[in-house]
């Protein structure tokens, strides 16, 4: 539960900055004030801290890890070596879970400013100021009529850094870096979405880790390393230095270029 | 004189049988295999009393234009459209309503004048559920009628895009009117 919690709490964090994206074309839709901005680069920074705090542990437990299975010690026990090891894996493991711990509250915080604060500007910009059909115009904008646009990758797509996605991300909607093809309002519905189920996992986790954390501490007592553990250490890997690909975009349409479309008198 | 005129509306009559006959099985005849000819002879028949027929037309000349896939296509169903709404067999606004349904990427489903809080998200599952049918027709019109791939992929692009925005929106909705929770 523990490892799930935590795996999926940090995935969908990197998943929040992974929405690449955005420039407006159309109709003015100010989804990203400075004040949102200012809230995506500060979840940047608190993502950074939280990294830079587990990367060194996170090396340390790869390294006890690759010792404990280079000696043979999976199955092996009785082996005073073994046990040794194990038991200085689970410190290792427990400082992560500390320093997780320590670094959760305010990347909680970060995560939910953000999310308030594209929470009112969706409900205001494309809630409220806009109806269904301008709201289909607004996404249809950018793909123009002579084909290809380059559509945002959203969710799923890794092998960055977590602070660096923000930073991409905070980029993209803050100088419009990538050219105006693309649409800041799927940008930040996925980001939006993210945050809040980032938001949710932030409180479980918390609740788990002090569980987690005494559960190691008794095992401790009998040297296990559990699978577990493997879970909970494989997935934050992953998820803050984007170490394995996940990549699901939502859709690969093989846009055709230079195309001229027909145009009916009776299209919308 | 009454006789007369029992007499003449008896042949009356029977001369209406008669043509509601003819005009019943010639509605009903089957469509020359060229769908220039095809639509044309649609045309002609729903010029001719066979109005009634128009949907079950607009779906043979859709089977055929997917056996004999040509980007013209749309073109040929447009200008189909136009001369029918000319003819008062549909109006204008069926028009664009068949026409869109397959032949564009925008989604008739996802239409209206409302903010989107008060218009799409008290039946966003119902305005989703119709636009993936939607789709579905699009896939006709646009992928097999059409050979538009590119266009077809803009549309289901579009889908998905909607789709997330307005999970989003509608949540952001919800927030800030919490007894409107629940409504989908």
């Amino acid at each position: 539960m523990n490892s799930r919690l935590l795996a999926s709490l940090l995935l969908t964090a990197i998943l929040s900055c992974t929405a690449a994206s955005a420039a407006p074309t159309g109709p003015v839709i100010k989804l990203f004030p400075t004040t949102v901005l200012e809230d995506i680069r500060e979840t940047s920074s608190v993502a950074a801290e939280m990294e830079n705090n587990l990367q060194e542990i996170i090396a340390r437990l790869d390294m006890q890890q690759k010792l404990y299975s280079e000696s043979l010690c999976d199955g092996a026990d009785g082996d005073q070596g073994c046990t040794r090891m194990a038991k200085q894996l689970g410190e290792t493991y427990l400082e992560m879970l500390n320093a997780m711990g320590e670094r959760l509250p305010e990347m909680e915080r970060a995560v939910n400013n953000t999310r308030s604060s594209l929470e009112k500007r969706l409900r205001q910009e494309l809630g409220q100021r806009t109806t269904p059909t301008t709201l289909q115009e607004q996404l249809l904008g950018q793909q123009t009529a002579t084909g290809r646009t380059d559509r945002p990758a959203l969710r799923g797509r890794s092998g960055v850094r977590l602070s660096d996605r923000f930073k991409q991300y905070y980029d993209l909607v803050a100088t419009h870096k990538n050219g105006p093809s693309k649409s800041l309002a799927v940008v930040a519905a996925d980001i939006y979405l993210d945050m809040e189920e980032a938001s949710v996992l932030i409180s479980a986790t918390q609740q788990e880790i002090g569980r987690a954390a005494l559960m190691e501490q008794l095992n401790q007592s009998f040297g296990l390393i559990t699978p577990e553990m493997s879970a909970v250490v494989g997935g934050v890997k992953e998820i803050l230095f984007g170490e394995s690909s996940n990549a699901t975009p939502i859709a690969s349409p093989p846009y055709e270029i230079g195309q001229t479309e027909f145009v009916s008198p009776l299209e919308m | 004189m009454i006789r007369i005129t029992l007499l003449g509306l008896l042949l009356l009559t029977a001369a209406a049988g008669c043509t509601t006959t003819n005009v019943s099985s010639h509605c009903s005849l089957a469509l020359p295999g060229n769908l220039d000819r095809a639509i044309s002879e649609v045309e002609q028949r729903l010029a001719s009393g066979c109005e009634y027929q128009f949907d079950s037309y607009f779906q043979q000349l859709l089977s055929m234009a997917e056996e004999n896939p040509d980007s013209e296509n749309k073109v040929r169903f447009s200008d189909h459209l136009l001369r029918v709404n000319e003819m008062g067999v549909i109006s204008q606004r069926q028009a664009r309503e068949y026409y869109n349904r397959y032949f564009n990427v925008k989604f008739v489903s996802l239409s209206g004048d409302y903010n989107t809080c008060a218009q799409a998200c008290p039946v966003q599952a119902e305005v989703m559920s119709n636009m993936r049918n939607e789709l579905r027709d699009k896939q006709v019109g646009l992928l097999k009628a059409s050979d538009d791939k590119s266009a077809y992929y803009r549309a289901d692009h579009l889908l998905k895009e909607a789709d997330l925005v307005l999970e989003a929106t509608c949540r952001a909705c919800a927030a800030g009117n919490p007894e409107a929770v629940g409504v989908r």
